[in-house]
């Protein structure tokens, strides 16, 4: 069972990594780019401006990283992209991981309808539900500290999928009045609040960077789930008839 | 560890958790490391993708 889901899991991370990297190559990273061209213009000493910049030495140290010091970063063009595309993989194919697990524990028959509605609750949990306190957002865009955010997230992430779980699967009045609960509680409690900041960036491009990325990550999910659920079937498949060939 | 193999189902013992556990623990692995891990040299890489899919990034 571990190799089969390891094998599944792997399967459904390579495609949807293939999907969403060509529609980042597509939609999200020309936003990008041209956001970091106003990135290096605010990253200069303004007059007066930024005060909350040079309140959070977190700020400024992170985008001075940005700014061409001596970190290693990929060059610029397909070095750039490929990286892009690395890293689309390996979440894929951790976020596929994690989608198996939840399948196999919830003890439910996988077919590639099943996995579907597990990827949309994936989708739900880790990018709607942290998007509502946290939107998508370019780079050169004032936030919160690092840390702050990073511990909203994950816990915003967990509470929904948890709170999803109890909902979908248990379905007992107590359950989904502990699931809503759950969903509710990281939005109550509220992300830590961005600094106000004035930024160069047009506000049509951070609008359309932030609906785009939410629709590339319903297309990831999306094909995760049923990428998995194909997956998993066609490796018993392909155990039952060696001759096939495995997945 | 208790209330994890609790609240699972009844009849997931044995291969099925270690399963589970196992792609948990992997799955979350990988995540941090595109999505969370504060080296420099990871951050730089997995940019793009940590914006895109709304990763807390610097």
């Amino acid at each position: 069972m571990t190799i089969r889901l390891l094998s599944a899991a792997l399967v459904a991370g390579f495609l949807a990594a293939c999907v969403a990297s060509g529609l980042q190559l597509a939609l999200t990273s020309p936003l990008i780019r041209e956001a970091e061209t106003y990135e290096t213009q605010s990253a200069l000493p303004a007059p007066g401006g930024h005060a909350a910049l040079r309140a959070n030495p977190l700020i400024v140290q992170a985008h001075a990283g940005h700014g061409g010091g001596d970190e290693w970063q990929p060059a610029a063009g397909l070095p750039r992209l490929a990286f892009t595309a690395l890293a689309t993989l390996v979440s894929g194919v951790g976020y596929a991981l994690l989608l198996g697990a939840a399948l196999v524990a919830s003890g439910r028959g996988i077919s590639a309808g099943e996995a579907l509605r597990f990827g949309i609750g994936g989708f739900l949990a880790a990018s709607l539900a942290p998007a509502i306190g946290l939107p998508p957002e370019l780079p050169g865009i004032e936030a919160a500290a690092l840390e702050s955010r990073q511990f909203w997230w994950v816990a915003t992430a967990a509470a929904t999928a948890a709170g999803l779980g109890l909902i979908a699967l248990r379905r007992t009045p107590v359950a989904v009045a502990a699931g809503i609960v759950l969903i509710a509680a990281p939005q109550v409690w509220g992300a830590p609040p961005a600094p106000d900041s004035v930024s160069l960036l047009p506000a049509a491009t951070a609008a359309k960077f932030a609906a785009r990325s939410l629709a590339i990550a319903f297309v990831f999910w999306a094909v995760l789930g049923l990428g998995f659920g194909w997956a998993w079937n066609a490796v018993a498949r392909g155990r039952a008839a060696p001759g096939v060939g495995s997945a | 560890m208790v209330a994890l193999t609790r609240t699972l189902s009844p009849a997931l013992a044995g291969e099925r958790l270690g399963a589970v556990l196992m792609a948990g623990l992997l799955g979350l692995g990988l995540l941090f490391v595109s999505g969370f891990a504060p080296t420099v040299a990871l951050h730089n890489a997995a940019h793009d993708w940590r914006h895109t899919h709304n990763f807390p990034c610097h």
